[in-house]
């Protein structure tokens, strides 16, 4: 079938307005042993005769559910539907795309020019399609690397910035000669980026040995991790954090020359707890042609006995509770918070 | 010219060839994929470099996925990238035939 390309026709759909053709993408992926993805709203489909033969899908600038019908396979329409998605991404904004496929599937998209970034052996392999998107992130970090024998790296989030934080940062700092601080840059959170990376510049002023770097899309980004920022929606199940992890030893360790991943103990978020628990083996074990990452828990410092964390500031700032909240966070955070964030109180008057 | 914005031209299909650019500021960077490129690399980098040197860009990141394109097609693919990522587009015409 399908000798003659020109009966090939091809759409873009916004997959939520279409129920009928979501039905008959979920029936596609399903022979192709896959499952319709939640987040990928945008769909490119390609039928032939009418009936779906090959669909690519498209979360942001993550490229999904990408699937031919295998009685159509051989006719090169794989070709044609990524060609298509190509293009409609860039339509859409977005001329960085990532790719998770099966490493038995990485010929196939190295054809389509996608480049491997890091692979889980056997499981999964994340792509971009640039030849030099994590090649030059590697070159730029590698100018900001500074030597000693212990060497920290940090990623946090500060959603937003606490004592909690400092305190981490502080002892992470004091334990290595040089300690470099990354923020996390996807705007998923609620405070968003520009605010987060401010108040942690602010609150870490003073700490000796500290190099502070924005975040970027290879680290605990959309692209990376995407599960972790469906956290509050408690949707753990099977969050993936090895392609994260992995990233961060094979390519941003080494250009740093990180010898020390350090992170605060996790009491009450079951996502970042299982992030933690993952961190020791794919940083720690012998498993990547990179060097392992020696992975160190801070003990969460405490106020009143409880731990400090971000996710309580903010339930303290939904209920206007200031006071509290000043335990809690540094002066600069505090300020933020009551001049910017401060929900509006209905007056009596 | 000048490139200021990321750009496409072309497809995947067999015969044709897929060119991204993007703006550089450190010189031109060209990088090649071919299903050819143990025959023809050399060539068709050449073809995609001339046409790049006659329309004036020295600075760009151009990513070349080819799939057996002739020449006048690599050219053809690489002129309309260009079009397309620059914000005056002024070829001299002559010099592109």
């Amino acid at each position: 079938m399908a000798e003659d390309c020109e009966e090939l026709v091809f759409d873009t759909i916004e997959v939520a307005f279409f129920p009928r053709i979501r039905n008959e993408l979920v029936e596609l992926l399903g022979k192709c042993g896959l499952s319709i993805e939640e987040g990928v709203d945008t769909f490119v489909t390609c039928r032939f005769e009418g009936r779906l033969v090959g669909c690519a899908g498209l979360e942001a600038n993550i490229v999904k559910c990408v699937a031919i019908d295998p009685l159509a396979r051989g006719e090169c329409i794989s070709l044609k539907v990524v060609s298509e998605m190509i293009h409609v991404a860039h339509d859409l904004g977005h001329d960085h795309l990532f790719l998770y496929t099966r490493p038995n599937n990485i010929s196939f998209f190295a054809g389509c020019g996608f480049y491997p970034i890091v692979e889980v052996p056997g499981l999964v392999t994340l792509m971009e399609n640039t030849p030099i998107g994590i090649r030059s992130y590697s070159r730029s970090l590698a100018r900001l690397r500074r030597d000693g024998a212990t060497v920290g790296g940090i990623v946090i989030n500060a959603n937003p910035f606490t004592l909690g934080h400092r305190y981490l940062v502080e002892q992470a700092a004091a334990g290595c000669d040089v300690l470099h601080l990354f923020v996390v840059a996807e705007d998923a959170s609620y405070f968003p980026y520009r605010d987060r990376f401010d108040l942690v510049r602010e609150g870490v002023e003073g700490i000796p040995n500290l190099v502070l770097h924005p975040g970027s899309e290879y680290m605990i980004s959309r692209a990376t991790f995407s599960s972790y920022f469906f956290k509050e929606k408690n949707v753990v199940g099977d969050c993936f954090t090895a392609v994260d992890l992995l990233i961060f030893r094979e390519h941003i360790a080494p250009a740093l020359g990180i010898t020390h991943r350090f992170v605060g103990t996790e009491p009450f978020c079951r996502t970042t707890n299982k992030y933690n628990a993952d961190m020791k083996y794919w940083l720690q074990a012998d498993l990547s042609g990179a060097p392992p990452v020696q992975v160190v828990e801070i003990e969460r410092t405490e106020y009143g006995a409880v731990p400090i964390s971000a996710s309580e500031v903010r339930r303290l700032l939904a209920a206007d509770d200031f006071d509290r909240i000043a335990n809690l966070v540094p002066p600069t955070t505090l300020q933020l918070l009551a001049t910017k964030y401060r929900t509006p109180r209905v007056s009596a008057a | 010219m000048k490139i200021v914005r990321e750009a496409l031209a072309g497809t995947l299909e067999s015969s044709d060839l897929l060119v991204r650019i993007a703006p550089l500021e450190d010189g031109l960077e060209l990088v090649l994929k071919s299903e050819v490129i143990h025959q023809f690399g050399p060539h068709i980098e050449k073809v995609a470099r001339d046409c790049l040197a006659r329309l004036g860009v020295t600075q760009a990141l151009v990513v070349i996925e080819d799939k057996g394109a002739l020449d006048c097609v690599v050219a053809a693919r690489v002129q309309t990238a260009v079009s397309r990522a620059v914000d005056e587009w002024t070829p001299d015409w002559s010099a592109l035939s």
